[in-house]
């Protein structure tokens, strides 16, 4: 550690912190405040002008007697009034039968399919830390999905899960016309996209394992099984928390596959929190209804983080 | 276990791995492939729609909807909004990013700053959205390329902040010692030396930035109009006359190549970026 002239080293992390602070925990107190307000967009006419009517030329119309014609123009402004409404909002979005299947898809996909990712993950990161052939052509290949647009995904899953005509249309599954289907639809593009993320990470996981750490757990035993149960599995598992940890704050987020594949249906079916907070707050203009349900949900990834935070702190020592 | 045996499992592997990163590779390839055929060949091409061997690829789709201006528009929009939010949150987080590698701060430590940046990576964007919106209406930049930019390099910075921090890290400390016995001031070792020394690290950072800014949907379907990106532009590709699915390819295709390019070019700090610093990969 360099000892430092205190002013500068407070010139070198300020401008970012303040910049967040502003940016992120500003807001999120404006929201709270939402949260407990009835917010009403109201247009108001604050008074009226009379402009000249312009011809194609943009000089002003006369009438025959000379004067200019005119139209009267209301002027408008929008107006926002916030009335304090308590808990109201909150009452509303936990009995509210919408939020609540939002709430439970939410949870569904994100348990189902990190689940997945986390195991797939784990199975080729398992191959490819084998002797193969052609492993750096194919990691590269893999790894594509990961920065992929995810609303774009969201498109090209859909003309790949078209039922009519597409090239899976021989299951004869209605990936996303069915209520049951479609859920695990937009599953299938999360786990498309982030298998490859947490088969990168656990495989750079397994190439730091030290080798004669393998091989005198080999020495012991010749069950391969025993070696991954015993040895490996141990090692990863500080990774591997943290890889659930990442998707499922991640993948609570969940919007933009939704947004581009099934907006939400068939009926309501794949409505996730954040699209319906989307909804209430852009289509139906209520800003107290989704700053309260969005609220609810960020409670509850935080609940969640929290459970992971001394073993998150550690990793930063 | 003899060489014969050794083989033959590589083989094994070899098959199941490439069969794995087919399937995975397969919806990329079909939307590749979707752009380069005519309308009527979309659904009726057989096989896994191979140019040449299963249709004769034509760019008339490319052609068709590169010419029109909303294409430009939306590319030029996006890699503006996502260019100078890169720029600016490097130009903003390195310094702290330094900081964090370098001096003890106690109160609060170091490590708690870190984590608090990394936990605008956690934080739900739909709680932040509302205020967002109305904060932006109100100061005038609603619908403008600023507004944007200011919100992305917010949710971008993190990455800079952490995959440097550790870089900066592993730099011998002596070094900026040396420059700065030889007269350089703090901020020029940090300027001169730190920085030129960590240009791979930043450069990966970059990348990994350019692209959330350049992927993100949710903030731009909020706080964006008339001035459309890429996900909104391909959105547009569903209209009055049904999904267009060669138009929708050649638009996400335009939308998606530069995130895979810049993939393949981040490689190797693609699990430090994404674990924010955690793994290192």
């Amino acid at each position: 550690m360099i000892r430092w002239d205190k002013r500068i080293k407070l010139l070198f992390l300020l401008p970012a912190v303040i910049w967040v602070l502003a940016l992120t925990i500003a807001p999120l107190f404006f929201s709270l405040y939402l949260s407990f307000t009835d917010v009403k967009r109201e247009v108001v006419i604050t008074g009226v002008e009379e402009i000249p009517i312009l011809d194609k030329d943009g000089n002003p119309k006369t009438r025959s007697d000379g004067s200019i014609r005119t139209k009267k123009v209301k002027q408008k402004e929008l107006q926002i009034k916030y009335d304090w409404v308590g808990f109201k909002k909150y009452k509303r979005v936990v009995n509210d039968q919408e939020y609540q299947d939002a709430a439970k898809f939410t949870f569904i996909y994100v348990i189902i399919s990190v689940f997945v990712e986390i195991v797939l993950g784990l199975f080729l990161a398992f191959l490819f830390n084998r002797r193969i052939y052609g492993r750096g052509f194919m990691r590269s290949l893999m790894i594509l999905p990961i920065f992929a647009t995810p609303f774009a995904i969201g498109f090209m899953f859909f003309t790949i899960l078209f039922e009519v005509s597409g090239p899976l249309a021989w299951m004869g599954i209605p990936f996303l016309s069915n209520h049951n289907w479609a859920p695990f639809s937009v599953m299938l593009v999360d786990i498309w996209q982030w298998t490859p993320f947490c088969f990168l990470v656990f495989l750079a996981a397994l190439q730091g394992i030290p080798d004669d750490l393998i091989e005198a757990a080999t020495l012991d035993t010749k069950s391969a099984y025993k070696i991954w149960t015993s040895v490996i599995l141990p090692l990863l598992q500080p990774i591997i928390v943290l890889v659930i940890l990442l998707r499922v704050a991640e993948s609570a987020k969940l919007y933009d596959y939704i947004a581009s594949l099934t907006k939400g249906g068939p009926g309501t079916a794949t409505q996730s929190v954040s699209f319906l907070v989307f909804n209430k707050a852009f289509k139906m203009n209520d800003f107290g209804y989704a700053s309260a349900g969005s609220f609810l949900m960020l409670i509850v990834v935080m609940i969640f983080v929290m459970l992971f935070f001394t073993r998150l702190r550690k990793t930063y020592e | 276990m003899n060489r014969n045996q050794g083989s033959l499992l590589t083989s094994i592997y070899t098959i199941i791995a490439l069969g794995i990163t087919m399937i995975f590779f397969f919806p990329l390839w079909w939307s590749f492939s979707n752009s380069l055929r005519i309308p009527k060949e979309t659904f009726t091409v057989t096989g896994v729609g191979i140019p040449f061997i299963n249709f004769t690829p034509t760019l008339g789709n490319w052609t068709h909807q590169l010419s029109f201006p909303e294409a430009h528009i939306a590319l030029y929009n996006s890699s503006f909004i996502a260019v100078v939010s890169t720029a600016l949150a490097i130009i903003v987080g390195l310094p702290a990013a330094y900081a964090l590698a370098r001096f003890r701060f106690r109160f609060p430590p170091n490590k708690d700053i870190t984590i608090w940046f990394i936990s605008q990576r956690v934080l739900p964007p739909a709680a932040a959205v509302v205020p967002f919106f109305v904060l932006w209406n109100m100061l005038g930049i609603y619908d403008t390329k600023f507004g944007m930019i200011i919100v992305q390099t917010t949710f971008i910075m993190p990455f800079v902040v952490v995959i440097v921090r550790q870089t900066f890290l592993d730099l011998p400390i002596e070094l900026e010692e040396a420059a700065m016995v030889d007269g350089a001031t703090h901020i020029g070792a940090f300027l001169k030396v730190a920085v030129p020394l960590s240009v791979p690290a930043i450069a990966a950072a970059s990348l990994i930035m350019f692209t959330f800014a350049w992927n993100d949907y949710f903030f731009v379907s909020v706080l964006m109009m008339k001035n459309f990106t890429l996900p909104i532009y391909i959105a547009g590709g569903v209209d009055s006359r049904g999904v267009q699915f060669w138009f929708i390819a050649v638009r996400t295709m335009i939308a998606v190549i530069l995130p895979l390019i810049l993939c393949l070019l981040a490689q190797r700090y693609i699990v430090r970026g994404l674990t924010l610093g955690a793994v290192k990969g």
